[in-house]
């Protein structure tokens, strides 16, 4: 009887762990026309402080302060937001962020109205490799 | 006794303003529009001079409006209170549990440059109608400051007993707001501005001795129809999502009786991607523009001398302002 609750109490605690627990990502198919793209907005200070600024305003709540994904919000949503210190995130090319962020999908809203100029957005993804620097 | 003005010119006046300035600015405004609708990334982006962003955080700074005029096709809603005044201190919570003044706002901005909304306050039960138009946008080597134009008309919809004539029910706000974005930080905004009330109060005014020939009674108005005053606002950011505010409004226009107040505010503002929440201390309670201008009693503060500055904390109230944008 005892082994029956521990083993019924610790199915109940896994399953719903599993049931809460947000969904990994799944694959993004970003166009070849955008990973190719290439990003025409300087790396430069004033890029870079413009980004932050909008980093600070419409990433950082879900994505957290370092793109660790770990932005008060983000436990709200369906799908965890990327590490962007890792490889799978960091390997993809400025277009690809660049068409992901426009478009979004899913828990990623589009940015396209949000951030109404192009360079903006080319500027927030500036901001996101110099935090790995 | 109440004297009345005609109305037909103040209809007519803001109109043909909002007009001029529509004209005017035609053609920046179809250059602005044809990179607006761009809707694919181009491989090459042209770095070319562009107009300063985030000049202020949100179309509102405490109770005056900023040049900022949202993108084309954001909808917005705004949520504003203004409480009681600390004067009664505990007894009514420094004001929380006095009675409040509420203001529901929307607007749209249908095309590049332009918002137009509308309002009610529980003040009154008075309806706005509003429409604000960015002139010029502080672009590097073209523009030093932004300048937007804003007019708006309010409306009375108390019961017909308050009134004789139904264009004694409006009251027109006209105010052209110049700003500079001083450095990433620090924002200005100085901004005069014209109320007009279509009804003042009224006094018999005497001239002579009663019964003499050159006995005279005329009625003279209270206040005149038309206030001038000049509002300066200011934003310091803190943080990137967190600045300090300040505002002080001077009225211009001197009247034989019934002078508004000056106003003055300090308050603090967090912004999200979407929202701006100011919190604030004021002196203004109406929150219709014009209302404000025109009969704001609380007076911040009694300056008799350099050496004799006396701040009237009873005179304070809290307030705060609520935006939320959505893109269409």
């Amino acid at each position: 009887m005892k082994t029956n609750i521990v083993v019924i109490t610790t199915a109940v605690l896994f399953l719903g762990t599993a049931a809460f627990r947000p969904f990994q990502q799944d694959p993004w198919p970003v166009p070849d026309k955008y990973v190719k793209m290439a990003n025409p907005v300087k790396a430069d200070a004033e890029s870079i402080a413009n980004g932050k600024e909008l980093w600070a305003k419409h990433c950082q709540s879900c994505h957290g302060k370092s793109g660790k994904g770990d932005g008060p919000k983000a436990a709200q949503l369906k799908t965890q937001p990327e590490d962007f210190n890792k490889p799978d995130f960091y390997n993809q090319t400025d277009g690809a962020l660049f068409y992901k962020t426009s478009e979004g999908r899913k828990d990623m809203p589009s940015f396209k109205k949000k951030i109404p100029d192009q360079e903006d957005i080319w500027s927030v993804i500036n901001y996101i490799r110099s935090m790995r620097k | 006794m109440k004297t009345r003005k005609k109305i037909r010119t103040a209809l007519l006046q803001p109109a043909f303003c909002l007009l001029v300035l529509l004209v005017c600015s035609a053609r920046s405004f179809s250059q602005d529009a044809d990179t607006a609708n761009v809707e694919e990334p181009e491989a090459t982006v042209a770095r070319k001079a562009k107009p300063v962003k985030n000049t202020f955080e949100s179309i509102w700074l405490i109770d005056n409006q900023t040049v900022m005029v949202p993108v084309k096709k954001s909808f917005e809603m705004d949520i504003m209170h203004r409480f009681g005044t600390l004067k009664t201190g505990y007894q009514d919570f420094y004001g929380f549990f006095a009675p409040s003044n509420i203001r529901l706002g929307f607007s749209y901005v249908p095309i590049d440059r332009l918002l137009i909304g509308t309002a009610i306050t529980k003040a009154n039960m008075t309806w706005e109608g509003y429409a604000k138009y960015a002139i010029l946008k502080q672009t590097k080597g073209q523009y030093p400051v932004s300048v937007t134009y804003l007019v708006d008309m309010a409306w009375d919809t108390r019961t017909r007993d308050n009134f004789i004539h139904s264009s004694d029910r409006l009251l027109y706000f006209h105010q052209l707001m110049i700003a500079r974005k001083l450095s990433p930080k620090l924002s200005i905004q100085i901004a005069p501005s014209l109320s007009h009330q279509n009804v003042v109060n009224g006094y018999y005014k005497t001239t002579g001795t009663v019964g003499d020939s050159s006995y005279k009674a005329t009625v003279e108005g209270e206040m005149k129809h038309e206030h001038f005053a000049i509002a300066v606002s200011a934003r310091y950011k803190i943080k990137a999502t967190m600045s300090l505010l300040f505002g002080y409004d001077q009225p211009l226009t001197k009247h034989p009786a019934g002078n508004p107040n000056p106003n003055l505010s300090i308050g603090i503002e967090f912004t999200t991607s979407s929202h701006a929440f100011q919190l604030f201390f004021t002196n203004y309670y109406y929150i219709t523009p014009q209302r404000n201008n025109l009969f704001n009693k609380n007076n911040p503060v009694t300056i008799n001398s350099f050496n004799d500055i006396t701040l009237h904390k009873e005179n304070f109230l809290i307030g705060f302002n609520i935006t939320r944008l959505w893109n269409y």
